[in-house]
C-alpha cells in the first residue's frame, strides 16, 4: 500500500513538478528511461476536460460571465479531446518531415504531462475565487495566467527535448503545427460539408423517387 | 365550414390581439416580461375635429400637446383632453420684430407661413420651429407672433450647403441645439440672437489600423470612390432640466452602442451605461442578409424623458420603445408595429405627457396615447424611491414588482442594496446573485466576509496554531525516532 502510494505520487506529482522545473532532464528520464506514463497523461487530459466544467460551474460569481445554462459537458469534453489530437497529429506530422526523434505516443505523453501546472493551480484558483471580492480577483486572474504560462513552458520544452531540436527549429515547429492543424480544420470541414451534402443528395433522390412510385 | 369559420376565428382572435411582452435578461436572451405601458387612447384629425397631414414633431408643454405638421404647414395646439385648441397657418410679426426690422431698413411686413416644417421646440417664453423648407429657425411668442428669424447661419459648413434645420432644442438660457441636414461635424449651438456658437458632442470617427494602412497606399482617385468616412448623424435632440442634452443618432456601422447619447454643457457624452447591456434598442438582432426580415440596429428617432432621469426611446424601425433608467437599466419594452388603433408603424415623435406617453406615427396621422399598467407605474415608483435615497421603500416597492413578473432582474439589486445597507449581508448576497450585480455583490461580500472573519477569528487561529503544532509536533518525533535530536546537531 505504502508502495503504492509512493509510486502514485511519485507518477502523478514529484515525476511533472521536476519535469517542469528541470525540463532537459525530466524529459531526457522521460524519453531514456520511460519514467512518463500514457496512463498519467490521458488521467491529466480528462483532468483539464473535467477541469473546463468545473470551472465553467464553480468559478466564482464575480468573474464567471458564462450562463449556467449552457454548460454543455460533452462539448467541453469534445473540444479538449478534438484540441489535444488535433495538436498532437499535427505536431507528429510535422516534425516527422522535421527530423524530429519524438514517437507519436511520446508527444501524446508529453502534451497531457504539460498539462500539470494547470490540474494543479487551476482546481484550487477556481474554489480561492468563490472566496475573493472583485479587487482581489486579480490574485485569482495572476494564479491562472501562471499556470498557462507554465504549461506554454512545459509544452514548448517538452516539444524541443523530445524531438531533439534546438531553439528556433522549435519555434519552426510550433508555427508549422499551428498551421498543420489550420490544414486539418480545414480539411475536416470540407470532408463533413461534402458528406452533409452527399447525404442530402441522396435523401432528395430517395423522396424523388418515392413521391413518383 | 361556418362553424369551422367561427372556432377558428375565435382560437385566433386572441393571438391577433395580445402582444408578447419581452425584455432581455443578463445574459441576453429574450425573456417574457409584465407589459409596463397599455394602449390607453388615440387621437387624430378626426377626433380633434381637423386634419394632420404630416405630422413631424410633438411637443409638451404646460399640460399642452403641439404639434408641427410638414404637409399642410401647420402649428396646431391640443389640450390634455386630445381636443384641439388652435391651429396656426400664418404668422403675424410681433410689434417688437417689426422695430428691429424697420430698423434694418425693412418695410413690408407680410405675415410668415411655413414651408414644410420638421422640428418643434417649446419653452417658457418662446415657440421654436425648425422651418426646414425655407432654410430658417422662426421663434414665435405664445400668441403665434413671429418675435425672431434665424435664417443667416455664419459658419463655413454652410457656404457649401443649406441650412435645413430638422430637429430643435432649447436650453435654459434660450440657446438653441440644432440638428440640421447633410450635417455630420454634431450639433449645432446656435447663441440666443441666432450666431453660430460651436459644434457640441461630435460622434468621433475611428479608422482602425488596417484602414489606415489601406488608407495610405491608395491613390487619390481610388480614395476618391471609397466611401466617406462620416460621423453618425443626429436624429434628434431634446434638453432635460439640468441643461443636459438627450440625443439619438443613428447607427453607424460598426457602433451601435452609441445611438443614445446624454450630452453635458462640455459636450461629452456622460450617458451612465451600468445595465446589463448598454441602452441602444434590441439588443439581438439579425445581420443583413435578405429583404425579407428586419434587420440591423435599432433606428431611434425620438426621445422623451420623464421624472427621476427615467427615459423613453422610439425606435422606427420596429415600432417599439425602450424605456430606461438614470443607469441604463432597460425598464420595459413597449410599442407594436401594425395598423391597428392601438398600434403605430411609423413612429416620428414622442413626448411625455404627465406619466402617459404619446407617440407620433405620421403615416397612419395619429397620436397614441400610452399609460402605465400596475407594473410600469410600480417599476417607476420604486426607482422614484430609489433616486430619493429611500430604499426601504424603495425594496418594498421591487417586492411587489416581483410578484406581478419574476424574471425582472433589476428588482433583485433593488431589494439587495436594502439588505446592504441594512447590514443583512447573507441576504443581499442571494439578491445580488439573483440579480447579477457583480460591484454591489463584491461590496456585500467583503462585509461578510469581514463579519465572518471577526466572529470567528479564535477559532480560525486556534486552527492554524493547532495544524502547525501537530505539523512541528510531528516532524520533532520522526527526528527523535530516527535517533537524532533537536537541540544540537550532530
Amino acid at each position: 500500500m505504502k508502495t503504492k502510494l509512493k509510486k502514485f505520487w511519485f507518477n502523478y506529482f514529484s515525476f511533472p513538478k521536476y519535469i517542469l522545473f528541470h525540463p532537459f532532464d525530466g524529459f531526457d528520464e522521460f524519453k531514456r528511461y520511460k519514467k512518463g506514463k500514457l496512463s498519467v497523461a490521458i488521467i491529466f487530459i480528462s483532468l483539464f476536460a473535467f477541469f473546463r466544467i468545473f470551472s465553467y460551474q464553480n468559478e466564482g460569481f464575480l468573474i464567471n460571465e458564462r450562463n449556467p445554462l449552457m454548460l454543455n459537458s460533452l462539448q467541453e469534453i469534445f473540444s479538449v479531446v478534438l484540441l489535444i489530437a488535433l495538436f498532437t497529429i499535427g505536431n507528429w506530422s510535422v516534425t516527422t518531415l522535421m527530423e524530429g526523434k519524438g514517437k507519436f505516443k511520446e508527444i501524446v505523453m508529453m502534451t497531457g504531462y504539460a498539462l500539470f501546472p494547470i490540474i494543479l493551480i487551476g482546481y484550487p484558483a477556481v474554489i480561492l475565487s468563490n472566496f475573493l471580492t472583485l479587487e482581489e480577483m486579480a490574485f485569482y486572474q495572476l494564479l491562472m495566467g501562471l499556470a498557462y504560462v507554465s504549461t506554454a513552458w512545459m509544452l514548448f520544452m517538452g516539444v524541443l527535448n523530445i524531438h531533439h531540436y534546438g531553439l528556433a527549429k522549435t519555434i519552426l515547429a510550433f508555427i508549422l503545427t499551428v498551421v498543420a492543424m489550420a490544414v486539418m480544420m480545414f480539411f475536416g470541414l470540407l470532408f463533413f460539408d461534402l458528406i452533409q451534402q452527399f447525404i442530402e443528395f441522396v435523401l432528395s433522390i430517395y423522396e424523388e423517387l418515392n413521391l413518383r412510385y | 365550414m361556418k362553424l369551422f369559420m367561427i372556432f377558428s376565428m375565435l382560437i385566433t382572435l386572441p393571438v391577433q390581439l395580445s402582444v408578447v411582452r419581452y425584455n432581455y435578461s443578463y445574459y441576453g436572451e429574450v425573456i417574457h416580461s409584465a407589459p409596463g405601458m397599455n394602449f390607453a387612447t388615440y387621437f387624430n384629425g378626426n377626433t380633434a375635429g381637423t386634419t394632420f397631414s404630416s405630422p413631424e414633431d410633438i411637443v409638451v408643454f404646460d399640460d399642452v400637446i403641439y404639434m408641427i405638421d410638414s404637409g399642410n404647414n401647420t402649428l396646431y395646439a391640443i389640450d390634455s383632453d386630445f381636443e384641439l385648441i388652435s391651429q396656426h397657418v400664418s404668422f403675424p410679426i410681433s410689434a417688437t420684430y417689426q422695430e428691429t426690422l424697420e430698423s434694418q431698413g425693412e418695410t413690408v411686413f407680410d405675415d410668415l407661413t411655413f414651408n414644410s416644417p420638421y422640428g418643434l421646440e417649446v419653452k417658457e417664453n418662446a415657440i421654436y420651429v425648425a422651418d426646414s423648407g425655407n432654410f430658417r429657425i422662426v421663434k414665435l411668442n405664445h400668441s403665434y407672433e413671429v418675435i425672431d428669424v434665424f435664417d443667416d447661419i455664419k459658419d463655413a459648413t454652410f457656404d457649401e450647403i443649406n441650412f435645413e434645420p430638422r430637429k430643435i432644442t432649447v436650453d435654459g438660457s434660450e440657446r438653441m441645439y440644432v440638428v440640421a441636414r447633410n450635417v455630420y461635424e454634431g450639433i449645432l449651438e446656435l447663441d440666443t440672437n441666432g450666431d453660430f456658437n460651436r459644434f457640441t458632442g461630435v460622434n468621433p470617427v475611428s479608422l482602425n489600423p488596417i484602414e489606415i494602412f489601406q488608407r495610405s497606399i491608395m491613390t487619390e482617385e481610388q480614395l476618391a470612390q471609397l466611401q466617406l468616412y462620416l460621423p453618425t448623424e443626429y436624429t434628434n435632440v431634446v434638453m432635460n432640466d439640468k441643461n443636459f442634452i438627450y440625443a439619438t443618432s443613428k447607427p453607424a456601422d460598426d457602433n451601435a452602442e452609441n445611438i443614445i447619447q446624454l450630452i453635458n454643457p462640455k459636450g461629452v457624452d456622460v450617458l451612465k451605461r451600468n445595465g446589463y447591456h448598454p441602452p441602444m434598442g434590441d439588443i439581438q438582432y439579425i445581420e443583413g442578409q435578405n429583404n425579407y426580415v428586419i434587420d440591423g440596429p435599432s433606428s431611434l428617432v425620438d426621445i422623451a424623458y420623464t421624472n427621476d432621469g427615467i427615459f423613453t426611446v422610439l425606435d422606427q424601425k420596429r415600432s417599439r420603445l425602450f424605456t430606461y433608467d438614470s443607469e441604463g437599466n432597460l425598464l420595459y419594452i413597449n410599442g407594436d408595429e401594425g395598423a391597428q388603433s392601438d398600434k403605430f408603424s411609423e413612429g416620428v415623435s414622442l413626448a411625455y405627457l404627465n406619466d402617459n406617453l404619446l407617440v407620433l406615427d405620421r403615416k397612419a396621422r395619429t397620436v397614441i396615447v400610452y399609460q402605465l399598467t400596475d407594473f410600469g407605474a410600480k417599476v417607476n415608483e420604486a426607482i422614484m424611491y430609489h433616486t430619493n435615497g429611500e430604499f426601504a421603500k424603495a425594496a418594498e416597492i421591487w417586492e411587489e414588482v416581483l410578484v406581478l413578473n419574476t424574471n425582472y432582474e433589476i428588482a433583485y439589486n433593488g431589494i439587495g442594496k436594502y439588505y446592504l445597507r441594512e447590514g443583512m449581508f447573507k441576504e443581499a448576497l442571494e439578491y445580488f446573485n439573483l440579480g447579477h450585480d457583480r460591484y454591489y455583490y463584491s461590496k456585500a461580500y467583503k462585509a461578510y466576509r469581514n463579519d465572518k472573519l471577526k466572529s470567528n477569528f479564535g477559532y480560525i487561529i486556534g486552527g492554524i496554531v493547532l495544524i502547525a503544532g501537530t505539523v512541528i509536533g510531528f516532524k520533532i518525533r520522526s527526528t527523535y525516532k530516527k535517533g537524532g535530536s533537536i537541540l544540537y546537531e550532530d
